[in-house]
């Protein structure tokens, strides 16, 4: 009673922040905050001369995951800023335009790229969201499907392996290592990718001649070659595989070490001068939103740990009956992403995978299944994070609600196949095995 | 201390540096100058070997 209590002071002091109009970083904080004076005063954990300490420290969880969000994204901007992404949109349009399957299937590896690369779903819209809008545009689909394509993409981008930050998130509560995760998340994300693009894109509205097209696409620098964009993804997959196939020889660099090293080959093989200092600090600047939902969401966690709220959430859940456990989830997953964006993985993600582990069902495969559904909750409100930057980037005219209604399709299959593979995770074990 | 520790170290000083940067140049939204010292705070105790 006293825990559900302090659940309650949390959910008010959200509710309370929301209503005075703070971000949605500052209502986590102030739940948090309320969580921990609520816990001080009514079961005396922690004591409140520790609750300053337990914030503090709770920013510490997902270091790992800021490091990892900045230099992947400083490494995405630069190749973008540099005319790399225009130089590849151009020649696929230029090459593929009067071949439909071939044209959107190459759209959909460009936008899944720097969403895989960064785990954020933002990152792929922030960078090739205009370029891709505009050629999806020039092949005649309409603003509206445009931009459900973009969003369902970029959502599933978030999901693809390298960088899953909800993978990341629950492994790293739940002491489970990140690896073993490329099939289980590759291969649904890419027949997904395909599926969206060819339902909502397929169809032609308008046609236009090559040479209009071109004309109207953004120009690329002078000197860009396809090189001087691979180079960079050749170093740094090349780091990611080597490192992998020889652990004993190499140090380990991890990540955020392997995006700062591309990152250095693609400024030193840009045709166009960049300023480096200026890049990074623009790209800090928008991230900043994201880095602090990471810290925030660490100190929330810690304030639901020490008050004992972690676990009453982990007990309703182990205590609710598993197929009503099933559909609850198709609802749970998406929602509390659209609140507390990857904060949802911590708090509702952890007990639920720890749950579902100690049921005989496969971890990997079960983090993997709810990482293809936690995407779809970014066009919920009151973050409706990628919606938003969807919405932003196409132009879209329309209203919110009726851009939404046009992703139901996608939104559908992906959360049926995301229920699949949690409830037949055991039979999916061999991706894991097969991408060890 | 090993070298990959120091780069490291190194990288999360050069971001530390831009998140100041940012915070310096933030004048007017409050908020956003909240978030970048939240932010930094984790950074910063880390380069001082704090915590």
């Amino acid at each position: 009673m006293a825990i559900a209590l302090i659940l309650l002071v949390m959910i008010a002091a959200y509710v309370i922040a929301k209503w005075r109009k703070l971000s949605v970083e500052l209502c986590m904080l102030s739940s948090a905050v309320a969580g921990g004076i609520a816990g001080a005063l009514i079961v005396q954990a922690p004591p409140l001369a520790q609750l300053a300490r337990h914030l503090v420290e709770g920013t510490f969880t997902y270091l790992d995951v800021i490091l990892v969000f900045c230099t992947a994204t400083i490494f995405i901007t630069i190749i973008a800023e540099s005319g790399g992404v225009n130089y590849v949109v151009r020649g696929i349009i230029r090459t593929f335009y009067y071949k439909r399957v071939v044209v959107l299937l190459l759209l959909m590896f460009v936008i899944l790229i720097p969403g895989a690369l960064t785990g954020a779903g933002s990152i792929s819209i922030l960078t090739v969201g205009t370029p891709c809008a505009l050629a999806l545009g020039y092949l005649g689909i309409p603003k509206k499907r445009v931009a459900a394509i973009l969003f369902i993409i970029a959502g599933l981008s978030a999901a693809a392996p390298p960088v899953n930050i909800w993978a990341m998130i629950i492994s790293a509560g739940t002491a489970i290592p990140y690896v073993g995760f490329e099939l289980p998340l590759g291969i649904p994300v890419l027949m997904l990718g395909a599926f969206t693009i060819f339902v909502l894109g397929w169809k032609r509205e308008s046609n236009l001649e090559l040479e209009e097209v071109l004309k109207d696409m953004p120009d690329v620098p002078a000197g860009m070659s396809m090189w001087r964009v691979l180079l960079p993804f050749l170093v740094f997959f090349g780091l990611v595989l080597v490192s992998r196939l020889l652990p004993f020889t190499l140090p380990i660099l991890g990540l955020p070490l392997e995006f700062t090293i591309a990152a250095a080959v693609a400024l030193l093989v840009s045709p166009k001068k960049l300023n480096f200092l200026i890049l990074s600090r623009d790209t800090v600047k928008k991230l900043t939103p994201l880095l602090a939902t990471m810290a925030i969401v660490g100190s929330l966690q810690q304030i639901m740990t020490v008050t004992g709220v972690r676990g009453l959430i982990s007990f309703a859940v182990l205590s609710t009956p598993l197929v009503l456990l099933y559909i609850l989830l198709i609802l749970i997953i998406p929602i509390s992403e659209g609140i507390l964006t990857y904060g949802g993985a911590a708090i509702v993600g952890i007990p639920l995978v720890w749950f579902l582990d100690s049921m005989g069902l496969h971890a990997t495969v079960v983090i993997a299944g709810l990482s293809l559904i936690w995407p779809l909750g970014d066009g919920l409100p009151p973050t409706a994070l990628i919606g938003r930057l969807t919405i932003m980037f196409t132009k879209y005219e329309g209203t919110y609600w009726s851009f939404l209604k046009t992703t139901w399709l996608p939104w559908i299959v992906i959360t049926i196949i995301g229920m699949l593979m949690i409830i037949f995770s055991s039979e999916l074990s061999f991706l894991v095995r097969w991408s060890m | 201390m090993p070298v990959v520790m120091i780069i490291y170290y190194i990288i999360s000083a050069f971001i530390a540096g831009l998140l100041i940067w940012n915070f310096i140049r933030e004048k007017e939204d409050r908020q956003k100058m909240l978030l970048y010292l939240i932010v930094i705070t984790p950074i910063i105790l880390r380069l001082f070997r704090i915590r």
